[in-house]
């Protein structure tokens, strides 16, 4: 039987094998990264033709929509953790739900930005109240409640449940976001890329993207591990595993 | 509902109305503000009736919302003071149910008198006469569901000291849908066109909400108070 993926799942749910863990792990996710990053942005903005109607403009989907897929994944992943972190009371899924809030805030920032220097002039507008820029905005501000509302405790597992409460509550707001543009018929164009159907994009402009998509998966992995590290040093500072890796730090 | 039960509900509805009461100012200051706001509002744009009317709705619905917002922060927190709301956690009875009985006190107490003026809010901004009961019964739907919602959030930031910005940062994003469903009922009716559909979306998340809501409230609370 497949045992071990159960057992090593909950090993690695241990604070001090997840530090080391997410040590080895983070330099090939950081390195893969800033490969896919730089493969997909020749790609997109050297090799990939230009939009017969866009011209060059287009190319800032190459970071827009990366950035607005991560924004809703991460949503995701802080959702699910935060389900763990207060049905099974993990430190480590609390770690992963709160450290991943300021990663996602900053990915959805970067969609709206992005989104809005690409509206100047293409819709002749930098914003416009259509459903999914609104709903964009309103996961920022989701965001910006779970991390405000984490720092508003002393304690910081206490903080970190409460505000793994909130981003449940708040996950309604994912599918919203992913559907508005077919609920709502306004300005934002429908989805191109089809991930069990017919794209249509070009494949040209297509492989960058999933590269440039990779590249921001890689990212927030090792921007995770390295956040959760330094978090769960911050947290188990005193025990025994910590302290020799202080020692350790020390003595180079 | 066995008759105990039905009697701690309305002990603990009994209880909160008359402290709220008792310090009958407290009713008033949401009401005050909502009046000066709107008040505002012709001052800032001009007294144009046009203009005034076409804004009407909107302005009313978030200046209620807002003032709704200012009263939240002291749903709990006489309770959390006093310890009697570990009591209430402490209690045979259903915590959820008895969170319920203080939404609904809070309800009563501050979104009531509110809409109560809102004809007088909405006659200052000339709405028109036709549309004030599609506006009295979008506050009727939307202003339980801000409650419920404010509810689940306060128990959150039970634990915490200064909660006041960090509810608005909370709430407002969560009140969008509600809001642009009850604006769009008002809307709809003054340019003569059905405004039942939105009106109903409000009602079945209101039903949602008064279910779900309360459960919601009474687990926020354990962890805020981790306990």
């Amino acid at each position: 039987m497949a045992n071990w993926i159960p057992l090593w799942l909950h090993r690695l749910s241990s604070p001090p094998t997840f530090y080391r863990f997410a040590g080895a792990l983070r330099p090939w996710a950081m390195a893969l990264a800033v490969l896919c990053g730089i493969i997909g942005l020749y790609g997109g903005l050297v090799l990939a033709p230009a939009d017969y109607q866009q011209g060059d403009a287009y190319r800032i989907i190459f970071i827009h929509v990366p950035s607005a897929w991560m924004s809703m994944f991460i949503y995701a992943v802080m959702g699910v953790s935060a389900f763990i972190a207060l049905v099974w009371r993990i430190k480590l899924a609390e770690v992963v739900a709160m450290e991943s809030a300021p990663i996602g805030a900053a990915f959805t920032f970067i969609t709206l930005v992005t989104g809005s220097l690409w509206g100047k002039p293409m819709w002749g507008t930098w914003w416009t109240w259509d459903a999914r820029l609104t709903s964009e905005l309103v996961l920022l501000f989701l965001y910006l409640g779970v991390i405000g509302l984490y720092h508003a405790f002393e304690d910081r597992r206490q903080g970190a449940r409460a505000a793994a409460f909130l981003a449940i509550i708040g996950i309604i707001n994912v599918p919203i976001v992913h559907f508005s543009v077919n609920w709502w018929n306004t300005l934002h164009q429908g989805s191109t890329v089809n991930i069990f159907g017919h794209s249509k994009i070009s494949w040209d402009m297509l492989w960058p993207l999933l590269a440039m998509t990779l590249a921001t998966k890689f990212y927030y992995a090792a921007s995770l591990f390295r956040r959760a590290q330094t978090d769960l040093l911050d947290l188990e500072s005193g025990k025994d595993w910590v302290r020799k890796i202080a020692e350790s730090e020390a003595d180079r | 509902m066995s008759p105990r039960l039905a009697g701690a509900c309305i002990a603990v509805l009994r209880r909160d109305l008359v402290l709220a009461w008792r310090r009958r100012s407290d009713i008033a200051m949401p009401v005050l503000y909502a009046l000066i706001v709107t008040m505002l509002f012709p001052f800032a744009l001009g007294p144009e009736d046009s203009l005034l009317q076409r804004i009407a709705g909107g302005v009313i619905l978030v200046t209620i919302l807002l003032a709704m917002l200012l009263a939240l922060d002291a749903m709990f927190a006489s309770d959390i003071e006093d310890g009697s709301l570990e009591q209430l956690m402490l209690a045979p009875q259903p915590l959820a149910l008895m969170l319920g009985m203080k939404i609904l006190a809070h309800w009563l107490t501050t979104a009531l008198p509110l809409i109560v003026i809102a004809p007088l809010l909405a006659a200052m901004l000339h709405l028109p006469a036709a549309v004030i009961p599609v506006l009295l019964l979008a506050l009727l739907l939307v202003t339980p569901l801000i409650s419920l919602f404010g509810g689940v959030l306060v128990a959150l930031t039970a634990g915490t000291r200064r909660s006041g910005m960090l509810l608005a940062l909370m709430l407002l994003p969560l009140c969008v849908p509600a809001l642009i469903f009850a604006a769009g009922a008002v809307a709809a009716a003054q340019q003569g066109l059905p405004w039942l559909a939105p009106i109903s979306w409000l009602a079945a998340v209101l039903v949602l909400a008064v279910v779900l809501a309360p459960l919601a409230c009474a687990a926020a609370l354990r962890i805020a108070l981790d306990c």
